[in-house]
């Protein structure tokens, strides 16, 4: 018999409220979309706000293009960076692709959990590894868009291809040219996945752009969505 | 069904190996055979993703061997057929694109190079040089593109079906690991609103009439009884390659003829180089850039021409000397030094040539 007094309700308050602002956001999307670039800013982002973070790497079918070149950067950043060491990995060669086991776990830490889901449409179904995917209440899985990338270039396309995806919750418009993106790229990308996300009945939480392109887009693009601005990062990653 | 994946003129931002899955759709292939090996996959992957769509087909096999040729057989059979592959599955497919030498069959591969020998890295290198130019046994003839940016390998996988199916030559698009892997935008085009002549596939067997009667019989031969057969048949061959070489070679160059050294490279490897003669050049150094796009056959003329002017070349590529021995024997006789930069599997850039450059010239 649970015997009900004030002090239980205070405490399981703080329970709720410690869960409900608890941030757990997975990044999936097309391959070659922005992912991890839009997960490693989401992490510094939130460790920036005082956040404690962990970035998880999920990338199970590509682990040389991944996160691992910049980890020891992201950790000095104050961010517990969950991914394989090069060096753990020498040995295995293009059998590399070993789930590394605390990240099965990711959703049992505390704090802020930022999952970055490699490869697409298959990589989307990594998520079911890890325990708690099922169940965990704040989980949001957010799909990046690049309107820039042909496979994801128009309303229909982009509906086509998240209806693939399973279980979705937002869309990130990451549009963007690399280094010749401006923002009337962005903000066509923008309009672009606003009207995808209105036929799938999903929110678009932000709009991303480099810092230099942000400044001139100012905080909201023009759908009224929130501008993160963001640093390139992942360019370091691969050579 | 939608007809065209590339409706007029765009700039879009993709990796390489989608690039090269959208230029073959472009130039209108219209089958894929495969057997998967990083860096290419993602080829496959794009080309599965829109066969479908824009009714083209693909065929996976069993091995490399396989998928060259299976990828005969579809050229056998009339169709713009096309594979693509890497590192071992390269060496694999030598077999089969000997053949297509011996055939004369326009068959198209693209290799995205990785780490050698054997299966070594997935990663990256231009370690697949002497295989895919010289591969194969027999004197073999094939024409190979070695492209250096995301908008190359769009124009020249493109590029390479014509040439393919104009000389009847097996032509490879040379790129590698970071090429397939690497974003960067392009303008993606439908090569024939650019006036681009697609020139169409045309069957080897079952051509209308009676052979022997009504045209001469379709016979097509890897085989031969005698020697001077043989001998014979690879003299036209050997004729036909000679009088299209000029024709299809090609290259990029600025700075040769005022400079007292020039920077020799191709592939990815020249971008890095060209940054680098470039900022070099606006500091007043007498250095010079020259870069093969054709591998095979290369531009003899010219690079005998900058060898002579300049009479110092730095050949710099991520192979121990694949491209300098090519280079070496189209220059034979000329007055030049060769100064290797070999970091073999290993990329290459800017400052490390413009380093190099400095330590050589004093």
């Amino acid at each position: 018999m649970i015997i009900w007094n004030e002090n239980f309700a205070i405490l399981l308050m703080e329970v709720r409220h410690n869960i409900s602002s608890r941030i757990v956001e997975a990044y999936i999307g097309e391959y070659a979309s922005g992912k991890s670039e839009i997960a490693v800013n989401r992490a510094i982002m939130l460790a920036r706000g005082g956040h404690r973070v962990s970035l998880v790497d999920l990338d199970i079918v590509e682990p040389c293009y991944t996160l691992r070149p910049i980890k020891k950067q992201l950790m000095g950043m104050g961010i517990d960076v969950l991914a394989w060491e090069t060096r753990e990995t020498l040995g295995l060669g293009e059998v590399g692709n070993i789930m590394r086991p605390a990240n099965r776990w990711a959703l049992k830490r505390p704090g802020d959990i930022i999952l970055d889901i490699g490869y697409g449409v298959e990589g989307s179904r990594t998520l079911n590894l890890l325990e708690g995917a099922g169940t965990d209440p704040d989980l949001k899985i957010m799909v990046v868009v690049n309107v820039s990338r042909p496979m994801t270039s128009s309303v229909d396309d982009i509906v086509e291809y998240i209806g693939q995806l399973g279980r979705v919750d937002a869309l990130v418009n990451n549009t963007h040219l690399g280094d010749e993106t401006t923002p009337e790229v962005i903000q066509e990308g923008a309009k672009t996945v606003a009207r995808a996300a209105a036929a799938l009945g999903l929110p678009v939480v932000a709009t991303t752009a480099v810092e230099e392109v942000a400044e001139k887009i100012g905080p909201k693009d023009c759908m009224g969505n929130q501008v993160w601005a963001i640093r390139r990062y992942m360019p370091h990653t691969l050579w | 069904m939608a007809d065209k994946p590339i409706q007029g003129e765009k700039r879009v931002f993709m990796t390489g190996n989608e690039v090269v899955a959208y230029a073959a759709m472009a130039a209108k292939a219209e089958i894929m055979y495969g057997y998967p090996i990083t860096p290419q996959n993602e080829i496959m992957h794009y080309w599965t993703r829109m066969a479908p769509k824009y009714n083209r087909e693909f065929l996976q096999t069993e091995d490399e061997l396989s998928a060259g040729f299976t990828t005969l057989g579809g050229v056998l059979a009339g169709r713009k057929a096309f594979t693509a592959t890497a590192g071992p599955g390269n060496t694999l497919m030598q077999e089969p694109m000997s053949m297509a030498e011996a055939m004369r069959l326009p068959s198209v591969v693209v290799v995205q190079q990785r780490g050698g020998p054997s299966t070594a890295t997935v990663i990256y290198s231009q370690q697949e040089v002497t295989m895919t130019t010289l591969g194969g046994n027999g004197e073999g003839l094939r024409v190979v593109y070695s492209t250096s940016t995301h908008q190359e390998l769009f124009d020249y996988t493109i590029k390479a079906f014509n040439t393919a199916w104009k000389y009847r030559f097996p032509t490879f698009v040379l790129g590698d690991g970071y090429q397939a892997k690497m974003r960067e935008s392009l303008t993606m085009y439908d090569p024939e609103e650019r006036g681009i002549e697609l020139l169409p596939a045309q069957p080897y067997m079952g051509k209308p009439g009676t052979p022997g009667v009504d045209r001469p019989p379709s016979q097509y031969r890897n085989t031969y009884n005698v020697e001077e057969e043989l001998y014979e048949v690879l003299q036209g061959y050997f004729e036909d390659y000679a009088k299209m070489a000029p024709e299809v070679a090609e290259y990029e160059s600025f700075g040769v003829d005022d400079s007292d050294l020039v920077v020799v490279s191709h592939g990815v490897v020249a971008r890095a180089c060209k940054e680098a003669v470039k900022e070099l050049r606006e500091a007043g150094v007498k250095v010079g850039y020259f870069r093969p796009i054709t591998l095979r056959p290369l531009p003899e003329k010219q690079l005998r021409e900058a060898a002579e002017k300049s009479g110092r070349f730095l050949v710099a590529e991520s192979a121990q000397g694949q491209l300098d021995r090519l280079l070496k024997e189209a220059l034979f006789g000329a007055k030049v030094e060769m100064i290797p930069m070999y970091k073999p599997g290993v990329g290459i850039t800017s400052e490390e040539v413009a380093a190099r450059v400095k330590s050589v010239m004093g």
